[in-house]
Formats: structure tokens, C-alpha cells, sequence
């Protein structure tokens, strides 16, 4: 509180506390924030990563999928000498999926001393900590958060690692174009990234010449009956249906359509993207049901050994975002290696100047707005249960 | 426009179970039990629990099997009840209501993270699923299952207006509410009888936790969130301290919500609803069935 900008006149007493505390900072963080600045490449100080992911709330169970992804990465480039001699240190802090939580994470981190963040999951979660990060001059690769919302503040240090909503939604319209689809729905939760894409896919449906839009409606998450919003979708009598919002909503909307029903195609994007969706909607109504989705491991080609190490140290198989968070690390650790310090502008500008570095996405090469120059979007569709490529779109 | 009606019925009902235990208690306490949406949850995930346990016998027992899970789960959020109210409320019945609010918001908090250290994040699957015949009645699509979901609720309704009305607990329930202290003076054991109807408030709770569950197919341990707010709305709508009101109320908002989404769209359901929550405590507090009630000084 003490440190926190207020334009009322101040007491005598939250002066006293707000000076004591900026000595405390000044005083006690000297391999903190405040100290990095003198620091070079010369220091045997760790660099530290911070990692802002849902441990908690509804997102929970993505939390440690990122964790263990970015822990292997950090793990492998320490066992190979560190950047430069230095050693890599992950922090994690819990986002919750909460605006609330994820700016109290953020400032954490800050005070930690954080040089890069590699976190960001619910991108309604992460909007908040942009501003923050920016103050403190800390450059953001962000593995999963891939709201436009995001780049379009044009902050200097925000990169995203993941494809955007733009792309993801051009995808989705080229997949149902392709599907001859007619007539879609589209279905979001509410939430940033969930609204992103689908009003991104509203904007090409009805700009392009292809399949039109049919209606849009928004659900709460966090409820088990959406049988009025299913009714509401199918008044508007779709034959594609695409669900923007997470899997543990998407499994109960797709089962609750399919009862209700509908015959047609089923769409959701990357976040429904988990085998929990095809339990929770069943084996039945699950089956044939399509997905924009990054490539995961286990969609990429040649990561079977990438899996194995990761499941020998975790003893548990990888998830949606692991291999993302592994390589936000990994983009890290390059541009602190080619900028050879951690100074914020230095660091910046060698994410810039990153051509064609090697992710499990493909080569990156980030575009003007920090984003990637290819979504690297495919098209999955549950066969036997799993999820399989169905389509490259290439 | 029947599918809408059915719609809103069938949710409904659920919230009338929920509703109750809200209703209920604060009716004899005046306490706002929030942690009442995390006994659902835990009813949800006894059964699912029970469920797992007995493997293929349970499945192969179909809807019997469920009822007896239904019935085992209900003792043990009814229990869950009593020892939630030992612990957390009657130490402090002679506190002022704000702390026992804010207790009331600490149990829900344990209880939702309690079940996450016990079940894991990730939401569980039911093992057994509800899914049957369609039957089209007047144009709306009804199954089998939910018309025997909507028939078990309305006969723990009916039995708990029995209960209430027609005993000896339902009385001293009546007198505790209004009058503890008189109450008291009369000989009644009121811990005993606070006691009971948190038993079977959360027992209530427990089992539309497990008719989700079989229904829906999805249980986490945030689910008992949103719908302890829904309930509570519920409450509100009807009169809260009022069981009649509770029933009712759970039925006009499920019906309220089907109307709304279809009327303004899904992203307007919540404003609707709880728009008429607002608009209900300003206009009329005591809600639809709710009196008027002299305050007590």
C-alpha cells in the first residue's frame, strides 16, 4: 500500500512507512531490480526467469504442464553451462487465472528480482501484469496467453511465443471454408482470450465470402447446465459450431448440443485442447470433433524423445503448453546469450533480431507487433478418442 | 418455448435443492451459510468417490445402484453439515453476524481447497453417466433420466415439508426461528435442533451434488461456487427462511435464465439473474412468499 502511487495528500505516518519501506527495497534487494542495472555479463549472479502460471482455480491443472516444461528447459541449459557461464533460476508464482491474483504474482516477482518473465496463461489473467512488468523494464515471453489484447498496447517488451487470436481465428475460417461449412455458431466464455477469438472469427465471417455467421453467444464458466444457451444456438440452426472458451465448460457444451440434437460439426480452439474434453463430453460425442490448435508434443514430429525425458522426470506425460513454456525459456536463455547481459534494452533487441531459431512451432522470427510471423496453427480432430492432426492447413 | 419452460424446470430444480439448505438455516440463524455451494460439491464428490470404489457393481445396478450412492452421499454431507456447524459456527453463535459471514466465507474456502488437496485440479468424469431415451412431449426434448432427476427432487421436497410441518423436529424448528431464547425457555435443546437442520440442509445439497454429477458427467472443486450464488438468489427470490419460497424460488430463476438467454442472449443470462436478485432485495426483501416479519429487538 505504501508504495503504491495515491494522489490523496498523504498522512505524516504512510510517509514514514513509505520511506522506510523504499529503504527497504534500496537497501535489501541489491541483487534485485534496482541492482541489475550494473550488473554485466561478468556477474555470477543466476539469471532469474519468473513464471506466472494457474496453480489454483479453474485452471489449475495447466499449471504444472507449464512448470515442468519450463523446469526441463532450465534444467538442460544449467547441465549444459548455464548463458555464459551464468546459471538459469525459475520462480513460480500462482495466477489463479485472476486478474487480482496475477498482478499480486507479478509484483512478486518484480521484487524478486525477476530479469525475464516466461509466464502467462489465461490471458485475462495476464493483461494486468503487462503494465507492471513494463515499469520494471522486464522483458515478457509469453508461452500460452495469446489474446490480440495483448500486443495491441504495442508495449516494447511484451513477445508472444504463442500464436494470436488473429491467427488462430484466420485458421478456424479457413478450415470451415474448407469443410464447406454455411451456417456457424460461435460460443465463448466471456473471457479475454476466449472473446478474442471468437469475435475475430465473427469479423472474417462476415467480411469473406464463405460460410456466414449464424449467431455468437457468450457463456459463464464454471456452470453445468447450459441447456438455454445450447436452445439459443441451435434457434439459430448452424451446421458448424465453434466453442472459443476451456475444456472443462467445452466438454459439458458439446455433450449438452450433441443431446439437444445437433448433428453438425464441432469446432474448439487451443484451450479446449485436453483429453479431459472427450471424457467429460463422452466417448461418443466427442468423437470427429475438431480443433485449432498449436502443435503439441504430441503432434510434432521427432518429440517422442522430448516426451521421454520429460516423463522421466516428472513421471507424468507432458501437456497443453509444455512445450511452449520449454521454449519460452529456451528463447530466453538466446536472447540473454546473443545480448550477452540481462539489461532490459539489450535483452529487447535481441528477441528482435532472433531469426529463425528452432521451436517446436517451427523457426521463430518474431514480426513487428512481437508476435509470431506464422500462427503455426493446425487442425486436430478426436479420433478414437484422442486428439490427431487432421489437417495442416498448408 | 416448451423446450424453454422444460429447460428452466429442470435447473431449477436443482437450485431448489440447494436453495433450501440456505433457506433453512438462515430462517432459524439468520446466518448466510456461503460454504453451502462447497456441501454440493462435496456431495458430488462422495458419490463420485462411492461411485469409483464399487466399480462395475455400480454400474451394472444402473439407476438402484445410483440411489443407493445418492443416499450414502446425502449422510455424509449431512454429516459434513454437523461437524461444519460444530466447528466453524456454533463457537460463534453469540458473535456479532458479520463474523460468522466471514467464517461462513473462510469454510467454503477450505472446503474448495480441502477437496483440491484430496481430488487434484483437474476436473473428474463420472463413472456413471445418465443418458438415455428422448421423449418429445409438446415439442420440447425430455429424457427418461431427467424427469426421474426432477421426481427425486420433488419427493425430498415433499418429505422435508413433512418434516418440517408434521414433526416434532419441524416444530421446534418453527419455534427456534422464531424465538430462540422463548425457544429455549421451553425446553427445547436449540444446539440439537440447529444441529439437525444443518443435517439436513447439506444432505439436500449433497444429493443434487450427486444428480449433477450422474447428469452433467463434470464434477471440480470450484462447481459448488456459482451455483451456492444461484441458490442464494434463489432464496432471495422466494422469501428467504421460507421452504415453500426456497422450491419457488429455485424455479422461477431457472426459468428466469432459460428466458433470459433466449430472449437477450447467453452473455445477458447473469445480468438477468442476478439483476433480478438486486432488484428483489431493493423492491421486496421478504421475496415472492416471504411476510413480513416485525423485527425483534
Amino acid at each position: 500500500m505504501a508504495l503504491s502511487p495515491s494522489r490523496r495528500p498523504r498522512s505524516r505516518f504512510s510517509i514514514y512507512v513509505g520511506v522506510l519501506a523504499a529503504s527497504a527495497v534500496l537497501t535489501g534487494c541489491g541483487g534485485g531490480l534496482l541492482g541489475q542495472d550494473d550488473e554485466g555479463a561478468d556477474t555470477d549472479a543466476p539469471i532469474v526467469l519468473g513464471l506466472i502460471t494457474p496453480l489454483s482455480g479453474s485452471s489449475s491443472a495447466i499449471g504444472p504442464y507449464m512448470q515442468n516444461g519450463a523446469q526441463l528447459a532450465v534444467d538442460e541449459i544449467n547441465a549444459d553451462g548455464g548463458v555464459d557461464g551464468r546459471k538459469l533460476e525459475l520462480v513460480v508464482e500462482d495466477e489463479g487465472c485472476d486478474p487480482r491474483t496475477a498482478t499480486a504474482a507479478a509484483n512478486k516477482l518484480v521484487t524478486k528480482g525477476v530479469d525475464i518473465s516466461v509466464g502467462g496463461y489465461c490471458s485475462g489473467a495476464t493483461l494486468p501484469t503487462l503494465p507492471i512488468f513494463e515499469k520494471a523494464g522486464i522483458p515478457m515471453i509469453i508461452p500460452a496467453a495469446n489474446s490480440t489484447e495483448l500486443v495491441d498496447q504495442g508495449l516494447e517488451n511484451v513477445f508472444l511465443v504463442n500464436g494470436t487470436g488473429t491467427q488462430q481465428a484466420e485458421s478456424a475460417v479457413e478450415f470451415m471454408t474448407k469443410q464447406n461449412a454455411t451456417r456457424v455458431a460461435l460460443v465463448d466464455d466471456n473471457t479475454s482470450y476466449s472473446t478474442d477469438i471468437a469475435k475475430r472469427t465473427a469479423e472474417l465471417l462476415e467480411k469473406g465470402t464463405g460460410p456466414e455467421l449464424a449467431t455468437h453467444e457468450s457463456v459463464t464458466a464454471g456452470e453445468s447446465d447450459y441447456s438455454a444457451n445450447v436452445n439459443a444456438v441451435l434457434q439459430a440452426d448452424p451446421d458448424f459450431v465453434y466453442w472459443t472458451g476451456y475444456y472443462q465448460e467445452g466438454g459439458l457444451i458439446l455433450r449438452q448440443l450433441r443431446q439437444a440434437g445437433y448433428t453438425g460439426a464441432l469446432m474448439v480452439a487451443d484451450g479446449s485442447v485436453d483429453q479431459q474434453l472427450v471424457e467429460i463430453a463422452g466417448a461418443a460425442n466427442g468423437e470427429g470433433v475438431f480443433a485449432t490448435m498449436t502443435q503439441t508434443p504430441d503432434t510434432i514430429p521427432g518429440a517422442e524423445a522430448w516426451i521421454e525425458s520429460y516423463r522421466d522426470k516428472f513421471g507424468s506425460d507432458p501437456g497443453p503448453y509444455s512445450t511452449q513454456s520449454y521454449d519460452a525459456v529456451r528463447v530466453a536463455a538466446e536472447a540473454v546469450a546473443q545480448a550477452g547481459s540481462t539489461e532490459t534494452e539489450d535483452v529487447i533487441k535481441a528477441l528482435e533480431g532472433i531469426d529463425g531459431f528452432e521451436l517446436f512451432s517451427g523457426p521463430l522470427t518474431f514480426t513487428e507487433e512481437h508476435t509470431l510471423s506464422s500462427g503455426g496453427f493446425l487442425i486436430l480432430s478426436v479420433q478414437d478418442g484422442k486428439f490427431q492432426l487432421a489437417d495442416s492447413l498448408e | 418455448m416448451s423446450q424453454l419452460i422444460w429447460n428452466g424446470l429442470f435447473v431449477g430444480s436443482f437450485y431448489a435443492l440447494v436453495a433450501l439448505g440456505y433457506s433453512m438455516v438462515y430462517g432459524i440463524i439468520k446466518l448466510l451459510n456461503f460454504a453451502h455451494g462447497d456441501i454440493y460439491m462435496l456431495g458430488a464428490f462422495v458419490g463420485f468417490g462411492l461411485l469409483t470404489m464399487s466399480g462395475a457393481l455400480a454400474t451394472s445396478a444402473g439407476f438402484l445402484g445410483l440411489l443407493v450412492v445418492l443416499l450414502i452421499a446425502m449422510l455424509a454431507t449431512g454429516t459434513a453439515g454437523l461437524i461444519l456447524e460444530r466447528v466453524a459456527y456454533r463457537p460463534l453463535r453469540s458473535a456479532p453476524r458479520l463474523s460468522v459471514l466471514i467464517t461462513a466465507v473462510g469454510a467454503s474456502f477450505a472446503l474448495e481447497y480441502g477437496m483440491r488437496l484430496v481430488a487434484g485440479p483437474n476436473p473428474e468424469v463420472y463413472p456413471v453417466r445418465l443418458e438415455g431415451t428422448t421423449l418429445h412431449v409438446i415439442g420440447a426434448r425430455i429424457t427418461v433420466e431427467q424427469i426421474a432427476l426432477v421426481a427425486i427432487a420433488v419427493v425430498l421436497m415433499v418429505s422435508l415439508q413433512w418434516l418440517v410441518m408434521g414433526t416434532g423436529t419441524g416444530r421446534a424448528m418453527r419455534a427456534i426461528a422464531q424465538d430462540p431464547k422463548a425457544s429455549l425457555y421451553m425446553g427445547i435443546n436449540v444446539n440439537a435442533v440447529i444441529a439437525r437442520t444443518f443435517f439436513i440442509g447439506s444432505a439436500l445439497a449433497g444429493a443434487a451434488g450427486v444428480m449433477a454429477g450422474a447428469y452433467y458427467g463434470k464434477i471440480d472443486f470450484l462447481m459448488g461456487f456459482l451455483i451456492g450464488l444461484k441458490a442464494f438468489t434463489a432464496a432471495v427470490i422466494g422469501g428467504i427462511g421460507n421452504i415453500k419460497g426456497a422450491m419457488l424460488g429455485g424455479l422461477v430463476l431457472g426459468m428466469l435464465e432459460a428466458f433470459g438467454t433466449a430472449w437477450l442472449g447467453g452473455e445477458w443470462r447473469d445480468v438477468f439473474a442476478f439483476g433480478f436478485l438486486i432488484v428483489f432485495l431493493t423492491l421486496r426483501p421478504t421475496g415472492l412468499l416471504g411476510e413480513r416479519v416485525t423485527e425483534r429487538v
